[in-house]
């Protein structure tokens, strides 16, 4: 156990980097099937990314919470948000239906062979990425309720 | 563990000596330099642990290790602008994770590196790569840490688009088989045509069709080999089609799969073949669906028949792969993914194998049919039930059977089928039932700080089958779960969560909970148990807390991202979703840390 932590102190300590990382380009296909390169995003302003799937209730929440107060920040700060769907073929089919249904308004994006998720290092979802000319300036994993004020606070920071 | 933790020191202090190197820098020039690499490396780092304790309730922890830890080291660096090379280390030690298989024999290692070049119209990989062909049903290849799968390829990869409406694939590759490779040879080709595009077809949303081929040679040394007739190469064919126009849109994917021998399993501890006949294998996937803002609805029907396919045929052998390694194409369930832990209980797995059951007179088990349909509606909001805020409806129901088949062989006796048994199967006959799942979902917003998810699931669960077990024993149950989160502010929230599921069969009735409590967007601690309270004669799980407590911190610092999670419980085993993220868990006992590291 000894061992163990210490391991766990090393990986800790070894991650002092102030990296400021280029977004992964990466071929994404949108629910029309349409290939987008993710370098193309951030072209015209500042985004949000937020990896999410239809199976992860804590995405699904995170999204729902944005979409009440999405028009609010697109009129405020022009963000436009990208929610990339890591769903694979068991539960890609799902996507259409679910955004429509729910009546959310970003852009969806499908990952289906988890390549963006990868490519970040994603192990869990929700993440939520703010992406400005192609440089990932903020990352946050998991969702909590309220979040989205935090996020939002981050949002003005970097459209200003 | 010495030689991680020396490992992980080498790395670290690589690091470190960036960092210094960049302090140090006096010239501007170097520093741009070195700030451009860094931009252009990206790093990440997970590592999850877990400590096996003995348990008064579950019994001894029998293994020899009880500290074991999986982590991984992913670096990739992009140079001149279309070059982008990386590896990822991994390390099992002293052993892996429970439930993770023992191909991962090593204790630290590069596992995969790979060297790619990119350009508008070319894409090359050499190297280990990843790739999903269509659906994934002739050809999947990707890696899911929490699931213990990675089958890349170890070759080489070309995309090619000539115009943005056409993009042709080939790729050639020796499949990833715990730190080293197989034998057998994969190649594939593939290519994607966009009818809309090319012939600008504007009033059509998306009109497009593809085809796929992947190959798989491997060596066959035959019992008999003057009446062998198994192939060392078998071939699999996808052709699909695309189209979405308005608010409707639909596709479709056919795949046949060339003669590949049958399982000879009346003796699964030894790997064999029948050897005198060959049986090929085919799939359907058809999706239709419709949508608008504020509705959804999608239909799904599939239908495969003997579809497994394996880099190594004696892969095909469950009881010997049971983490289910070696795979070359993909077929998940397509049933609800449900994220509750009694909800996961009872979870399907699509039955693609081609097996016999043992019995006097031959029972061929050949695939599956069936179908589903999800329904997703927002009622508005200021209607008498939406309410101020609105109210978010979804509805699944699946239905799966296995496929109807008739054996003949005139060779064999009872008990014993020859080599020579042959079936035929029905094409459309879903009476086999196996499965069905009927659930649906209310989310409702009461106020701007308090919102709940009423969730209900009625199934059915043919779990002699299922499971293999062959004792006719077959399940019924409803579930019913309720969820309700009450922000506090300042990122301040609570979560409460009330499951019980409902049956009369198997081990009767469970209860389980969630409560959570996020002090703020960073930080969160839950507690979450489950509880098989009825008696029955299902005594494995009974009265017995399948509990566990923990939290999870994460936190962004510098653009480098942290989340650690501390959890201490007894896992029987499913999708846990809390902290704000899922994942599946095995069942055990102890301490379990998860750590993740991006940057």
């Amino acid at each position: 156990m000894k061992k163990f932590s210490l391991l766990i102190v090393f990986m800790l300590s070894c991650i002092t980097l102030n990296a400021q990382n280029t977004l992964p380009s990466v071929v994404l296909k949108t629910v029309d099937g349409k290939t987008i390169n993710t370098s193309e995003l951030s072209k015209e302003g500042p985004i949000v990314i937020s990896l999410w799937a239809t199976w992860c209730v804590p995405c699904k929440n995170e999204l729902d919470a944005i979409s009440d107060v999405y028009d609010e920040w697109v009129d405020e700060t022009g963000i436009k948000l990208y929610a990339v769907s890591v769903d694979d073929s068991r539960t890609v089919k799902r996507v259409k239906p679910l955004i429509n249904g729910k009546g959310w308004e970003y852009e969806v994006l499908l990952d289906t062979n988890h390549d963006l998720k990868r490519a970040l290092g994603v192990s869990t979802v929700p993440v939520t990425l703010i992406v400005k000319d192609n440089k990932i300036v903020y990352r946050h994993s998991g969702y909590t309720p309220g979040a989205e004020d935090e996020l939002y606070e981050e949002i003005e920071k970097h459209t200003k | 563990m010495k030689k991680i933790a020396l490992c992980i020191f080498a790395i670290s202090f690589s690091l470190f000596g960036f960092s210094q190197e960049e302090n140090d820098s006096i010239q501007k020039e170097n520093k741009s330099s070195f700030s451009k690499f860094k931009d252009n490396l990206s790093a990440s780092f997970e590592s999850n642990g877990q400590w096996y304790l003995n348990d008064k309730k579950t019994g001894k922890f029998e293994e020899q290790e009880h500290v074991r830890a999986n982590s991984y080291l992913r670096l990739d660096y992009s140079f001149l602008k279309n070059f982008t090379v990386g590896i990822q280390a991994e390390s099992y030690a002293p052993e892996p994770l429970l439930n993770y298989s023992k191909l991962y024999d090593k204790r630290v290692a590069i596992a995969q590196f790979y060297a790619n070049y990119r350009s508008e119209k070319l894409d090359l990989t050499a190297g280990y790569f990843y790739e999903q062909f269509g659906s994934g049903l002739v050809l999947r290849l990707w890696e899911d840490r929490a699931l213990g799968t990675n089958n890349a390829l170890r070759g080489g990869k070309i995309k090619y688009s000539p115009t943005d409406y056409i993009e042709f694939t080939g790729l050639y590759g020796k499949q990833r088989k715990g730190f080293s490779v197989t034998d057998s040879d994969i190649f594939g080709a593939n290519v994607e045509f966009d009818i809309a595009a090319a012939f600008k077809m504007d009033k059509i949303n998306s009109l497009s069709i593809g085809g796929s081929y992947v190959g798989k040679k491997e060596e066959y040394i035959a019992i008999e080999p003057s009446e062998s007739v198994i192939p060392e190469l078998v071939n699999a064919f996808s052709g699909r089609f695309d189209l979405a126009l308005n608010k409707f849109y639909t596709n479709m994917e056919y795949v046949h799969k060339s003669g590949d021998a049958r399982l000879n399993n009346f003796n699964p501890s030894v790997t064999s073949f029948a050897e005198k006949k060959k049986f090929t294998g085919n799939a359907i996937l058809w999706t239709a669906g419709y949508s608008q803002k504020g509705l959804g609805i999608n239909y799904t029907f599939r239908r495969i028949e003997n579809m497994s396919f394996f880099s190594e045929r004696n892969a095909t052998q469950s009881v010997k792969n049971p983490t289910n390694q070696l795979t070359v194409n993909y077929l998940p369930a397509l049933t609800q993914q449900h994220d509750y832990t009694l909800t996961n209980i009872y979870t399907y797995q699509a039955q693609h194998r081609l097996f016999q059951q043992t019995n006097e007179t031959p029972i061929i088990h050949a695939g599956e049919i069936g179908n589903q349909v999800d329904v997703f509606y927002k009622i508005k909001k200021g209607s008498l039930l939406g309410g101020k805020y609105g109210t978010k409806l979804s509805a699944n129901l699946s239905y799966w059977a296995s496929l109807q088949t008739k054996a003949t062989d005139p060779d064999g006796i009872p008990f014993f089928p020859s080599d020579n048994l042959t079936y035929e199967s029905e094409f459309l006959n879903f009476k086999n039932k196996l499965f069905t799942d009927f659930n649906f979902e209310v989310r409702k917003k009461w106020t701007p700080k308090l919102s709940s998810i009423f969730t209900y699931i009625n199934m059915y669960y043919n779990k002699s089958i299922i499971e293999s077990k062959y004792d006719n024993k077959t399940v019924k149950a409803w579930i019913g779960v309720a969820e309700s989160t009450y922000k506090l502010g300042k990122g301040k929230s609570a979560r409460l969560e009330l499951q019980h599921l409902s049956t009369n069969d198997d081990a009767n009735n469970w209860l389980g909970g969630t409560a959570e409590f996020f002090l703020s967007s960073k930080f969160g601690v839950y507690f979450n148990d489950s509880f098989n309270y009825e008696e029955s004669k299902e005594t494995e799980n009974y009265k017995i807390h399948f509990f566990n407590a923990g939290g999870s911190y994460t936190s962004n610092i510098k653009n480098t991202n942290y989340r650690v999670a501390l959890n201490y419980g007894r896992q029987r085993g499913g999708l846990l979703c809390v902290g704000g993220v899922c994942r599946p868990v095995s069942k055990n006992t102890g301490v379990t840390v998860n750590l993740a590291v991006s940057f």
